[in-house]
């Protein structure tokens, strides 16, 4: 790894990341809140006969403090929350570099393809895990004020991180391979926010349609559940099939990237 | 001033540049009709080498492959065939290691608009990992002040983007400089400051290896030039030499009657017009001068021969059989 690209690709993410990161942590900071101030009131939407999927969100719930903090991850929000370096930030990493015309003077340097790849994509992960470490400090100081904390073991909430980073870096993962192979921005952010899009979809779909629940065991995103790790049932095979779906892009980014011809910028 | 004219004294033999039927074609398969193959022939076997402590001109016009041969040598593309080293390392295997020893100016070179001059110039030089110790020098014969380099890049002219690029290649004193079309958007007067640093990079036994289509430019301060044409390296020579072979324009204006030149050796193509007298001349000049040499003789101008007649006759049927075109 180079430590400089590493810096400077955290430096050119600085602003966002500061931004983003404090309306992660807002963001999980409220979601408890939303579990305490309403649990009853949706308990009595169910007794008069609410469907009670639709006060379900992808794997998460409104009906446990668990539930609630899957919630608080698989919200649109806190995609877009993590997203935006997951998919933005890796997307454009390299190809936006090779768009700007700037890579060339970068691989000027002594610096190989691989290199790059790997530095950048460190950087990219700590961005996330930064992200998502405030989002879930926002979440346990927020249960703690609320005297909640009871309901979920906290010591299981760093499990919950570490699940959280291979989602993500699933995403991310998928994001810089598609980087690496573009010269554009666009078609590489395309990609990535339609494989982004199709996971989400089919976590989401299971939820308003039951008969359709089965398209969840095909999404990345139901195989991070915060809810269940809280309460002690975390399932090793999430972890696995996330390492894979981490694994599969990472060795197709470094053995793609070196063998590209780059031709001069247009 | 004049480079060629004043080799470097340890100017040697030993190649810095080697390049061994060095080809590069892209695409292929696709066969539509009347567009040939399908495939692009940017480079053709080309073989050259460019010797330490010379500075080697790549002539060519805007297509020729003279980029496609710069990306090759520095492991932006991959050779199609051939084989080329740089300060004796492998272009492929050894590319990390030859980018340390080698400074690269990319033609329109981008670089961060966010960051000030400086800023850029050092993130390149810790990338590099070496120190950037003719930095103040360049910028200092460049005219970047440090007032200049505090400013963001996106506010700076395209001169200024120029020279910034200028600094960052040269920056860390490489044994090597690649530079693609360097003076693109200089002014004039940088442009003499250019040539001046590279003259001195030279003289300090450095080998410079520039892309350009300024022929005056190359004419100017390259020991060695090689022409390529779509693909195909058309010459490789001294620059003294491939002009020595070129015919030299004289006019003479010549008082009373018309000198006999028939005898004069290289003379031709003579036209007489009232007290004018035109002709070409090839090889040694001291017998047309003994011919002339009367006191009928009022003017004479023996005009050199131009890097640009010989460039011209290489493209002169460019219409005709073009083997491909080029990035």
């Amino acid at each position: 790894m180079s430590l400089r690209l590493f810096r400077q690709t955290l430096y050119w993410q600085r602003t966002r990341l500061l931004v983003v990161g404090l309306v992660a942590f807002a963001w999980g900071a409220l979601v408890p809140t939303f579990y305490t101030t309403f649990q009853d009131l949706f308990a009595g939407l169910v007794e008069v006969g609410f469907p009670e999927n639709l006060l379900n969100f992808g794997s998460g719930s409104l009906f446990t403090l668990g539930g609630a903090m899957t919630i608080g991850v698989q919200h649109p929000l806190a995609i877009g929350f993590v997203g935006i370096f997951a998919v933005g930030a890796a997307a454009g990493a390299v190809a936006g570099e090779r768009e700007a015309g700037t890579l060339e003077v970068l691989l000027a340097r002594p610096v190989s393809r691989r290199r790059l790849y790997v530095s950048v994509g460190i950087a990219i992960m700590v961005a996330i895990g930064i992200t998502l470490a405030l989002l879930l400090a926002g979440q346990v100081l927020s249960i703690n004020l609320l005297g909640v904390a009871g309901e979920i073991d906290q010591w299981q909430v760093p499990m919950v991180w570490v699940n959280g980073m291979l989602l993500w870096g699933a995403f991310a993962a998928f994001s810089l391979a598609a980087s690496v192979s573009f010269d554009r921005r666009g078609p590489a952010i395309g990609l990535s926010l339609a494989y982004l899009g199709i996971n989400y979809f089919f976590e989401i779909l299971g939820t308003f349609l039951p008969d359709l629940d089965w398209t969840q065991e095909y999404s990345l995103f139901h195989h991070f559940n915060p809810g269940e790790i809280v309460t002690g049932n975390l399932d090793p095979f999430d972890l696995a099939l996330l390492g894979v779906a981490i694994v599969l892009p990472v060795v197709w980014a470094l053995v793609v990237f070196p063998r590209r011809d780059l031709a001069a910028p247009a | 001033m004049v480079a060629r004219d004043t080799p470097h004294p340890g100017l040697s033999t030993e190649p810095v540049i080697r390049t061994d039927r060095l080809t590069k074609h892209y695409g292929g398969g696709l066969h539509r009709p009347g567009h040939g193959s399908g495939t692009i022939r940017a480079m053709n076997e080309v073989s050259l080498e460019v010797r330490r402590g010379e500075i080697f001109g790549f002539l060519g016009p805007n297509g020729a492959g003279k980029t496609t041969m710069i990306r090759t040598l520095l492991g932006y593309l991959h050779a199609t065939s051939g084989s080329a080293t740089v300060l004796g390392l492998d272009v492929v295997t050894d590319s990390v290691a030859l980018r340390r020893r080698v400074g690269y100016l990319p033609g329109g070179m981008a670089t961060y608009g966010s960051l000030s001059g400086s800023a850029s110039l050092d993130y390149y030089a810790d990338l590099q990992q070496r120190e950037p110790v003719r930095r103040g020098e360049l910028a200092e014969r460049l005219q970047m002040p440090e007032s200049d380099l505090r400013r963001r890049v996106r506010d700076y002219s395209r001169g200024m983007r120029q020279k910034l690029g200028v600094i960052q290649a040269l920056q860390h004193d490489p044994e090597l400089a690649i530079l693609d079309e360097p003076t693109e958007g200089l002014d004039p007067l940088m442009q003499l400051a250019f040539y001046e640093i590279l003259e001195d990079i030279r003289a300090e036994g450095r080998t410079i290896f520039m892309s350009s289509h300024y022929l005056s430019e190359v004419e100017r301060i390259c020991n060695r030039v090689a022409i390529i044409r779509a693909g195909h390296l058309m010459a490789l020579q001294h620059v003294d030499e491939l002009l020595a072979r070129r015919k030299r324009r004289v006019t003479l204006r010549w008082r009373g009657g018309t000198p006999d030149l028939s005898d004069v050796p290289g003379i031709a193509d003579v036209v007489v017009f009232r007290d004018r007298i035109t002709a070409t001349l090839s090889g040694d000049v001291a017998p047309f001068v003994r011919a002339v040499a009367s006191p009928s003789l009022v003017d004479l101008l023996i005009e050199p021969a131009r890097l640009e007649e010989v460039f011209y006759e290489f493209y002169a049927g460019e219409d005709a059989e073009t083997p491909g075109g080029a990035a």
